[in-house]
């Protein structure tokens, strides 16, 4: 960070703590130091002090050695050498008749990082287990895990993994929890600390003496523990059983995720912990720390995966306060989609349609976009609310109605006149590119029953040359192609006019690549275009959809108590709520580009691949296929991302060469 | 949303997590398994131009530059209204917590536990709240040797060590010309049976007082039904006790019973209780009895959260009616749907108004209302409100001719109060023994008071 008058400073700060007047009144010289570390934590690079600061470190006042400390370990690995001068101080502080001066000179010899001190370091670690104070264990264990992660290649000595091993039964409870972590450490390459029964056993016993976090250490570990027999196991779950419903959100969600994990195979017992939790995770969901709800709502999604019903009666507890921020307002919408049934739908319909108006427009988008997930099995209220919600001309709710009529029609199609007639004068409200585009590929494939559809397309077409975007384009050429193929009357004129501009005039190589296909496919004649066109419809006989099978609860197991689900969850929701395939494309999601752009790279394979007139007429109607799957498959307009560019990029070119070595190959032959 | 800008594929597929925490007041990393790092960010309101006021390094497996990242990234997500408690860049992750105008973050390269690293972040928020008051920047750079001395105490290598600040104090070398008392100054905690509590505590007068504090969260519909209510209970005692008393605390059998879950039908439920880790849970699982031997000074006893329909103790009904272009009327009446006896005081009814209205009128049948303009409210204030009673409130706003064309939200009304002498869930204290080896004679305190806690009702407007 820049900061003006660094070196002043500094020059400042080393002509004080050299001045033997500072030296010789503790205070002063304290305060010096004081402002060291004060300009040190502005962001100026005070290393240059380090020697004096070295000098600074002799002292018998320990809130001085604590200001010295904190300086050296921000800069020791810069001055390696100097570092050594230190060494000799701490080494006699680890001698003191003080247990915090012992702890501090230990623990902060281990924060040097130098991996050049450890052989003044492993001495006293040693002496350091065997000290009375439990302060100084704590500190001491933990540094042989510190020492360990400077040199990760080296072995420790085999005397102090036993020495540590022993530990675990210290007394003191931070020194057995500190025992785990360092063990963990240092035995990673061999899978971590052997968990066998008597060291299981040991640790359960004294859970209750650890604080949280050596509850949720010891928890963790134990999820590697297979008990011998049912007996033993059933003894685990029921000792545990007072952990599973902890108010601690963390100790209760390892204790579930230890119980999950012994009792993989048996699924009983993991439903019956689903059940058991189910209150603590409520509660964990009122909790006063938007971060701790957002957790739990989170982690709550994973287990609806497997028990949909599980909190069907509590749906109240998802509503939204005014207050919350829009990311757990999002994620308690998509609980209230899982938890809607025969009784609370009114309720909760009702709830989500007071979020459609809420000022934060991605809120008031999910709140929409649920209503229409919920529509899949209760189409007619929501449609009405649907509806209703284009009567208040706001353009985001507009894009976001609209775009959700199209995702609920692919899967319902039953629902598709009253879309239909909704659908009047919306146009005139929409202005983002999702929305337009929604409109667009429902007025081309519901073309023959929106009397106003034509009218539509033409203002669109008249003003395709001030269209920035690349999607409305195309979107705009598929939707006039098969609005021409039901009411060619009224289209033919326009669509003449799109398919010139888009052929003769347009810059941008995937909108005239697909003019031009659409172009060659009405040559080919009316009924291979409708094929093509028409061919992808969902199927009309699919009916109300209830509720999704439960997946079993290893499918998510292992990330339960992780960071996965806090970001996972929602993406998974989203490419979900997109119901039909054609819209992939629009789906700004960078995997969803990639493939697109990989199918584009397919089209091109076969052009290039082809060297017989046989192959080559195979491969036309390829092109055609493909392009019938994903028909904006050219389009680049969402995106691709650097790193996924570079990725395909790299891939493609690596293609090239290979196709191009066969080439030489095939010309030497 | 959340972060999958690019960097979704971050997130470490690390079977296991490691339970170790990894804030970001920037701090060096805790945690063996997990690398944490905390830092404490400050925006500075004018340019979103961030600094990071302290730094703990705990680990050093995650850079301590990466922190640059996490302003631009939050001010991004929050762009793309994709706002989120983690955020990833590369393989590191963000865990923040935003506490007034501090940013407190951890970092990790792990698939760590979320929960737990935010549990540990808000820990940390307690003990500089303790410590300083309040927790914001001035008072950061003010003590600050006293932050780092705390970040080395609570966490080390990135594994949570020592989070109690009773304990705590005992480790803090104060700042100060306290030299000579901090060097000979040994923590009696270290060895002692009794963590919460030193050896050797004196007082001339004995006494105990014991608080029980019950919040009210309510939210009503616009049509008037309950959604959800549920009261947060909490017992605070402040213990100016000598010696090592053994106490023990009888609550009624009522609620005992709810928490132990016997006799489901009758009692109230009592779920998330939480108790002191002073208190002796084996002996409250036999035969519930509270008994502990208390931390000195004050602390919190235990929490309790009942879920279940509480009849809002003040009610009210609005009638709030827009004129475009013209006028806002607003009728609202309160009612006080408690125990005559019982008389709630500070009564505070804040009615939300919208940004462009005027020339306010009032008519209020008792209190004050006042207009807020930079909050957009009107605060009716009542200082004594008996139960049964029931008050009417009118105002009247001008609108301008030109209206405020953005969407506004819709604020729901919300209620302030406290009820002395009265508890909602009907917690009663029967008796408080002290026992003390040198058989002191010592008097306990009770106060009891129920008061509002998110305590909302929407409008139709």
């Amino acid at each position: 960070m820049p900061y003006l008058g660094g070196e002043e400073t500094v020059r400042e700060l080393r002509r004080a703590l050299s001045n033997p007047n500072v030296q010789s009144d503790p205070l002063r010289y304290r305060n010096t130091i004081l402002k060291v570390i004060r300009t040190m934590s502005q962001g100026v690079d005070v290393s240059g002090l380090f020697s004096e600061m070295v000098k600074a470190c002799a002292t018998v006042d320990v809130v001085q050695k604590k200001l010295v400390y904190v300086f050296l370990c921000s800069y020791a690995t810069l001055n390696p050498e100097l570092s050594l001068l230190v060494i000799n101080t701490l080494r006699k502080d680890c001698q003191d008749p003080n247990p915090m001066v012992r702890s501090l000179a230990l623990r902060n010899m281990t924060n040097l990082r130098l991996p050049s001190l450890v052989e003044y370091v492993e001495q006293p670690l040693t002496a350091g287990l065997r000290d009375r104070a439990a302060c100084v264990r704590r500190v001491a264990v933990l540094g042989w895990a510190k020492l360990h992660n400077l040199h990760p290649s080296s072995e420790i000595d085999a005397a102090v993994v036993n020495e540590l091993y022993s530990l675990l039964r210290d007394p003191d409870p931070v020194v057995m929890v500190n025992c785990l972590r360092a063990l963990e450490e240092i035995l990673k390459e061999e899978g971590g600390i052997a968990i066998n029964k008597p060291i299981t056993h040991h640790l359960l016993n004294r859970l209750k003496e650890c604080d949280i976090w050596g509850q949720s250490e010891v928890l963790r570990v134990l999820q590697r523990y297979r008990p011998q027999s049912e007996d033993e196991l059933f003894d685990i779950l029921s000792l545990l059983d007072s952990f599973l419903v902890s108010p601690h959100p963390p100790v209760m969600a390892a204790t579930l995720s230890l119980f999950l994990s012994i009792s993989s195979n048996l699924p009983v017992i993991s439903l019956a912990a689903l059940e058991r939790v189910s209150g603590p995770l409520l509660a964990a969901c009122g909790s006063g720390s938007r971060e701790m709800r957002f957790a739990a709502v989170c982690h709550i999604q994973l287990l609806l995966r497997s028990v949909p019903g599980l909190l069907g009666p509590h749906y109240k507890r998802f509503f939204c306060g005014y207050a919350e921020p829009a990311y757990i307002k999002e994620r308690k919408m998509q609980v209230l989609v899982e938890l809607v049934n025969d009784e609370n739908v009114a309720m909760i319909l009702d709830e989500l349609k007071g979020y459609c108006t809420d000022v934060n427009t991605d809120t008031a988008q999910a709140a929409i976009s649920a209503i229409g997930r919920i529509g899949r099995s209760y189409s007619d209220r929501c449609l009405q609310i649907l509806t209703g919600l284009l009567g208040l001309k706001q353009d985001h709710i507009t894009s976001a109605v609209v775009q959700t009529m199209r995702d609920l029609v692919w899967v319902c199609p039953q629902c598709s006149d009253t879309v239909c007639l909704a659908l009047d004068g919306c146009e005139e409200t929409l202005q983002d590119i999702q929305g337009r585009q929604a409109l667009l590929w429902l007025l081309g494939v519901y073309g023959e029953r929106i009397s106003t559809a034509p009218y539509t397309l033409e203002v669109l077409i008249d003003r395709v040359r001030s269209e920035a975007s690349l999607g409305i384009k195309m979107e705009l050429l598929t939707a006039t192609m098969r609005l021409f193929l039901c009411r060619p009357a009224e289209t033919q004129d326009m669509l003449g006019r799109l398919l010139h501009y888009c052929i003769e005039e347009e810059t941008d190589m995937c909108v005239r690549d697909q003019a031009l296909l659409y172009y060659r496919l009405l040559h080919c004649g009316i009924e291979k275009t409708r094929e093509v066109l028409q061919g992808r419809r969902s199927d009309p006989s699919l009916g109300v959809l209830i509720g999704r099978p439960a997946k079993p609860v290893s499918q998510w197991a292992r990330c339960f108590n992780t960071l996965e689900p806090l970001s996972q969850g929602a993406v998974e929701a989203e490419s979900d709520s997109r119901g039909s395939p054609e819209h992939v494309t629009y789906n700004s999601k960078p995997n969803a580009d990639l493939s697109d752009t990989l199918s584009c790279s397919h089209i091109e394979e076969v052009h290039s691949g082809s060297d017989s007139a046989m192959r080559c007429s195979d491969s036309s109607t390829n092109v055609l296929a493909s392009s019938i799957a994903a028909p904006l498959s050219l389009s680049l307009s969402p995106a691709v991302s650097p790193e996924d560019f570079e990725h395909l990029w790299l891939q493609r070119q690596a293609l090239h060469t290979e196709r191009g070595n066969e080439m030489e190959g095939y010309i030497e032959n | 949303g959340v972060c999958h800008s690019g960097s979704s594929a971050s997130i470490s597929p690390y079977p296991v997590a490691s339970s170790s925490v990894t804030p970001t007041l920037t701090m060096s990393p805790f945690a063996t398994s997990m690398n944490l790092l905390y830092c404490l960010l400050s925006p500075h309101l004018s340019n979103f131009a961030s600094k990071v006021l302290i730094c703990r390094n705990y680990k050093g497996d995650v850079d301590m530059s990466e922190i640059d990242h996490f302003m631009p990234l939050l001010m991004q997500h929050e762009e793309e209204g994709l706002l989120c408690p983690v955020m990833s860049h590369g393989n590191v992750h963000f865990m923040w917590i935003k506490h007034s105008n501090l940013y407190l973050v951890a970092t990790t390269n792990k698939n760590s536990n979320a929960s737990l690293v935010y549990a540990f972040l808000y820990k940390l928020v307690e003990v500089f709240t303790e410590y300083f008051k309040e927790l914001e920047e001035e008072s950061i750079q003010d003590n600050f040797v006293v932050v780092y001395e705390l970040l080395d105490e609570l966490m080390d290598f990135g594994f949570p060590q020592t989070t109690d600040s009773k304990i705590l104090q005992e480790y803090i070398t104060q700042e100060g010309a306290k030299l000579e008392v901090a060097k000979s100054k040994v923590p009696t905690t270290v060895t002692n049976a009794v963590s919460w509590r030193s050896e050797g505590i004196k007082y001339k007068k004995n006494e105990v007082f014991i608080d029980v504090i019950e919040s009210i969260n309510v939210l009503v519909n616009a049509n008037g039904s309950v959604m959800s209510s549920d009261i947060v209970g909490s017992i605070k005692l402040k213990t100016m006790l000598s010696g090592m008393p053994e106490l023990r605390l009888g609550l009624n059998d009522r609620v005992l019973f709810g928490l132990t879950g016997r006799d489901k039908g009758k009692t109230v439920m009592m779920e998330d209780v939480k108790f002191h880790q002073c208190v002796r849970l084996s002996r409250f699982e036999s035969d519930r009895t509270i008994s502990f031997i208390p931390p000195d000074g004050e602390s919190e006893l235990m929490s309790y959260r009942i879920n279940t329909h509480v009849k809002p103790l003040i009610w009210i009904e609005s009638v709030i009616e827009k004129f475009s272009h013209s006028r806002v009327e607003i009728m609202v009446k309160a009612k006080g749907q408690f125990k005559k006896q019982s008389v709630a005081n500070n009564v505070e009814v804040r009615v939300p108004v919208p940004s462009d209205a005027d020339s306010p009128k009032f008519k209020t049948s008792t209190g004050n209302a006042k207009y807020v303009p930079e909050k957009n409210l009107v605060v009716w204030t009542i200082k004594s409100f008996p139960g049964g009673k029931e008050f009417l409130m009118r105002a009247h706003f001008g609108l301008p001719s030109v209206e405020n064309e953005e969407a506004e939200s819709k604020p729901p009304i919300t209620v302030k109060f406290e009820i002395p002498y009265f508890t909602v869930s009907g917690i009663q204290v029967r008796y408080m023994k002290i026992i003390e080896k040198s058989g002191y004679q010592a008097l306990p305190w009770v106060r009891y008071i129920t008061q509002s806690g998110d305590y909302q009702l929407r409008t139709n407007v």
